[in-house]
């Protein structure tokens, strides 16, 4: 994780137009990046492209940044997530023609070899030392939460996914949520 | 929708944050945040709350070429890239520096009675002394307030070209951003005196700006102690040497 203090002080550079801080900033924050959206996009070449829109926006954009308002890396990680996240259902307007084989007419299945999210979600609570307030939280709740957060899941998506009706996990989301943050809170 | 309704602000941030807010409701909340400071807020705490879970997200190696796409597209990049572009990849840049400082010099004559401590001098020797001079521009890029210090005076002199109205409680903060640097505060500027301001500042023009290239504004709480982080700027310009 890189040092934020570090971070702060390669951002306000960049905001002055500092190749060789831009450079720095992109070998130290790139892979944590490029891990989130490709957890998202689960396509190198989508979170590829996702990255490179992410660091030229953190070029014009880094003027704006305000170490006061948030964290650099949490900063960083909201431009990616949103990229990923636009990126992802723009994506999905387009996959129906993209993935209509023009020879069958028939639908090609891309494989989705993403482990759990839970495992993720778990972890993280690990990391702050929240496990127990997680897991307090109701199974059907975390799930839509890991789905959610990680794979940029949609509601009709988690719906899909779990097989369960769309307005039981609108419900699920919003107490998740809630219950998500008074552990959050916590740390 | 009633969005002074904090719990209403909450859950849109939550969901935004999280990324469940989709389509229209997500542009909706974008233009909101950018509009209103309390969705920002509201916005930056659950960015804040949620960035955790993604540390334990395995890191991966993006390809060389993104560093490569990203460079050519923000100027840098080898030299035989940057021919590729055209003269459209230097010029554009010197064109927009040059723009600049032209605007900057242009309302100065449009403004020529703005340059307060100018004005005996202008009339006594029919120039303008030698200074420091900033066209300091809101987000939209419409020339806001105009500061202008003479080389090796104290003071800086702001005149208001149109309103400037700090969120309540904030004030306005003039900052100095080095070439190689991090910006450093150059005080808080007095609010108009109809549409003058005069502040004080802890060195000569000569001494604090020689190696500043561009100004900026801020709205702070308190006048930033010193390596303090400015916040987002509100009005930013070029800082030109008029000699």
């Amino acid at each position: 994780m890189p040092d934020p203090t570090e971070l702060t002080a390669l951002l306000s550079r960049v905001a002055l137009g500092d190749r060789a801080a831009f450079r720095r900033l992109y070998d130290a924050t790139a892979p944590s990046l490029f891990g989130v959206a490709l957890r998202i996009l689960n396509r190198r070449e989508r979170a590829e492209d996702v990255l490179q829109e992410a660091f030229v926006n953190v070029w014009n954009r880094a003027g704006s940044y305000s170490a006061a308002a948030s964290q650099p890396m949490t900063w960083l990680t909201a431009i990616v997530r949103n990229r990923a996240l636009d990126e992802l259902r723009g994506a999905t307007r387009h996959q129906a023609e993209s993935l209509h084989d023009e020879d069958t007419g028939e639908m090609r299945e891309i494989e989705d070899d993403r482990p759990n999210p839970i495992g993720l979600l778990e972890q993280a609570a690990d990391a702050l030392a929240i496990r127990a307030c997680l897991d307090a939280i109701d199974g059907p709740q975390r799930q839509c939460l890991a789905l959610g957060y990680y794979h940029g899941m949609s509601h009709s998506e988690i719906a899909a996914h779990l097989g369960s009706p769309i307005g039981s996990v609108k419900v699920w989301l919003r107490r998740g949520l809630a219950r998500l943050k008074r552990c959050l809170d916590r740390t | 929708m009633n969005y002074d309704r904090p719990e209403l602000l909450d859950r849109l941030a939550s969901e935004y944050a999280f990324g469940t807010l989709t389509g229209r409701a997500r542009r909706r909340f974008e233009r909101l945040r950018r509009a209103l400071p309390a969705a920002d807020v509201a916005a930056r705490t659950w960015e804040a709350r949620l960035a955790p879970l993604s540390q334990p997200v395995p890191p991966a190696q993006p390809s060389s070429s993104v560093w490569d796409a990203i460079d050519r597209r923000t100027g840098g990049g080898p030299a035989a890239t940057r021919g590729e572009r055209g003269w459209r990849g230097w010029f554009a840049p010197a064109l927009g520096f040059a723009f600049g400082i032209l605007a900057t010099v242009g309302v100065i004559r449009l403004y020529p009675s703005t340059v307060i401590p100018f004005d005996d001098i202008v009339q006594q020797r029919g120039t303008l002394p030698a200074s420091y001079v900033g066209l300091l521009t809101d987000a939209d890029g419409a020339p806001t307030v105009l500061a202008s210090s003479t080389r090796h005076g104290r003071t800086m002199t702001f005149k208001f070209l149109k309103p400037v109205a700090p969120p309540p409680g904030k004030r306005l903060v003039l900052w100095a951003l080095p070439k190689d640097g991090a910006p450093f505060a150059l005080g808080a500027i007095p609010p108009p005196d109809g549409n003058r301001s005069v502040l004080t500042m802890s060195g000569t023009s000569e001494q604090l700006l020689s190696n500043v290239p561009r100004l900026a504004v801020s709205f702070e709480d308190v006048v930033p102690a010193p390596g303090a982080t400015p916040s987002p700027f509100a009005l930013t310009g070029h800082c030109v040497k008029l000699w």
